[in-house]
């Protein structure tokens, strides 16, 4: 049942209550089922949403498994590894710090190495070597600050 | 999956109404709605008191359908909806009332507007800086419009495909528009102007997408039965679907290799007596010329891949737009390119004014049907086909 997922979630919280942490990321649609998913990040921890029952990993993040209609869903830390499944360069957009639309702003889709078409999508470090910057390049999860809060974004890898 | 169609040519299209669209607007949504709304239904030989049925696509800015109803002074409706855009949601609605026997007279409107969301102009206008799309403002998303682009870049990625097919979408578009009169962009654009345009999301241009406009288009429905005592030249729904796969989340997505589209087109196949080698006119979505590259080869026209040498092998140099097998023409409207952002009602008003013949100098001499497939690839494909009471 879900009472389980919630004190799982409870366990991970830090020092912000609900009000601050959805004003934080109401620009992302946060909900109580993405909340362990965004105090995750507060942490600079990227929390994927795993089944306890069949071990499936889905994101964005809903209350129960797709695959096996199990309740009994972890938010779990991913490794961040993975490689470059969709690739764009944003020359206009919402205006947000940090963000120069003038200059191209990556946009990465990466799929990540735990599971086949598990993804998630992000930025890229402003250190990233622009001719690897290309579908197929091996990544890994890194974290920038934007406004004070902290922001994946992925950094060229440096193994398997 | 069903192979069930009983509702199969037993609802027509018997009005049609637009304003045209246009890029500098000053009308509001609704004004813009009844517009189009009084037109359709005049156009079907109807009046106020016929309609019992309103359908109002719920377009942002748009009025729901009990104020449409008010506004046209409707004396009751018995089937009133708020469909999402796109536009087959809003027929296919439309269809199934008048199928079901929920309504004899169904009116469908779909006003479109510019908003601060899509164009500066609109950014600066006071009376729609209010105006809300439901798009998150995340820089870092690959969702809603982003997502055409980074699917776009994985389609170049694994097909090796040039920016050809793509600028053949736009231009095809653009050409068709010119003999418009109700289209936004008629200036004629080609394959230089097109290399040149603006990057927005790389690798997709600002030709690579649909037009925000202002406008509206409006359709009455009823039976086929009722339709051969109207004015016009019945326009049978002979298939129409929606489809979507179920992990549709635009960046989990498995592949391009299974969508919506997928799931519309084996739909259509399994329920329409006609199809890609039978069909006068295609009419494939291009809210985004990566869509169109996707329908084609979805619907069969070509293999996976295969757009670019496609476009490439059936484009008339002389007419400069697509003609399949040198017969049938693509988006003779100009779609949401040219004509404007209509989410695909454009599609179908044009495709029922060809297939009825009041097309005006666009019209394709002896067209008896169209395959109209409006739509996306993730949470709105769909699909239809039309033909000639």
């Amino acid at each position: 049942m879900p009472e389980n997922s919630e004190e799982a979630r409870s366990e991970q919280d830090v020092a912000i209550d609900d009000a601050e942490l959805i004003g934080l990321f109401a620009g992302h649609g946060i909900d109580r089922d993405s909340a362990a998913h965004f105090r995750g990040r507060l942490e600079r921890r990227l929390v994927i949403h795993r089944c306890d029952d069949c071990a499936h990993w889905h994101h964005p993040p809903r209350p129960m498994c797709p695959a096996c209609w199990s309740w009994n869903i972890t938010p779990t830390e991913v490794s961040g590894r993975g490689t470059i499944h969709l690739l764009m360069t944003l020359h206009q957009g919402v205006p947000a710090p940090g963000v120069d639309y003038a200059a191209g702003h990556p946009v990465l889709t990466v799929e990540l190495d735990e599971q086949s078409a598990l993804r998630f999508t992000a930025t890229a470090t402003p250190d990233f070597p622009a001719d690897q910057l290309e579908i197929g390049t091996r990544v890994e999860l890194d974290w920038i600050d934007r406004d004070g809060t902290p922001t994946p974004a992925f950094r060229i890898g440096t193994g398997a | 999956m069903t192979d069930r169609s009983p509702m199969k040519d037993q609802v027509a299209i018997v009005g049609l109404g637009s304003t045209g669209f246009t890029r500098a607007g000053n009308r509001s949504p609704l004004a813009m709605a009844l517009a189009a709304a009084t037109e359709a239904i005049a156009d079907a030989g109807l009046t106020a008191a016929d309609i019992d049925g309103v359908v109002a696509t719920s377009e942002p800015a748009a009025k729901g359908s009990e104020e449409i109803a008010a506004a046209l002074g409707i004396a009751a409706a018995t089937h009133h909806t708020k469909p999402s855009p796109v536009a087959m949601f809003s027929i296919l609605d439309a269809a199934r009332a008048v199928f079901s026997g929920a309504a004899d007279h169904v009116l469908v409107v779909t006003p479109v507007v510019m908003g601060p969301w899509n164009s500066r102009q609109a950014a600066g206008d006071p009376w729609r800086r209010g105006t809300r799309s439901g798009i998150l403002p995340n820089p870092d998303d690959a969702t809603m419009a982003a997502a055409y682009a980074a699917w776009a870049s994985r389609y170049i990625h694994e097909y090796g495909a040039s920016k050809d097919p793509f600028a053949r979408i736009a231009i095809n578009s653009r050409t068709n528009a010119a003999d418009n009169p109700l289209a936004a962009m008629t200036e004629p654009l080609s394959f230089g102007m097109y290399d040149a345009g603006r990057m927005v999301r790389d690798p997709l241009n600002v030709f690579d997408m649909d037009l925000p406009v202002d406008g509206a288009d409006a359709f009455v429905l009823t039976t086929a039965e009722r339709a051969d005592a109207l004015p016009h030249q019945p326009v049978l729904i002979h298939a129409a679907t929606t489809g979507i796969v179920g992990k549709n989340d635009e960046d989990q997505l498995t592949t391009l290799g299974r969508t919506g589209q997928h799931v519309v087109v084996e739909q259509l196949r399994r329920t329409s007596d006609i199809w890609i080698d039978d069909v006068d006119l295609f009419y494939p979505y291009e809210g985004f010329t990566i869509i169109t590259l996707a329908w084609f080869e979805n619907c069969g026209f070509c293999p996976p891949g295969g757009a670019e040498a496609f476009l490439r092998e059936h484009w008339n140099d002389d007419t400069n737009r697509i003609e399949i097998n040198g017969r049938v023409p693509v988006n003779t409207h100009g779609g949401s390119l040219s004509e404007g952002a209509t989410r695909g009602t454009g599609h179908i008003r044009e495709a029922v004014h060809q297939l009825r013949g009041t097309a005006g100098s666009r019209q394709v001499e002896g067209a008896e049907s169209a395959l109209i497939t409006p739509g996306g690839f993730f949470f709105n494909p769909q699909g239809a086909v039309l033909r000639r009471g």
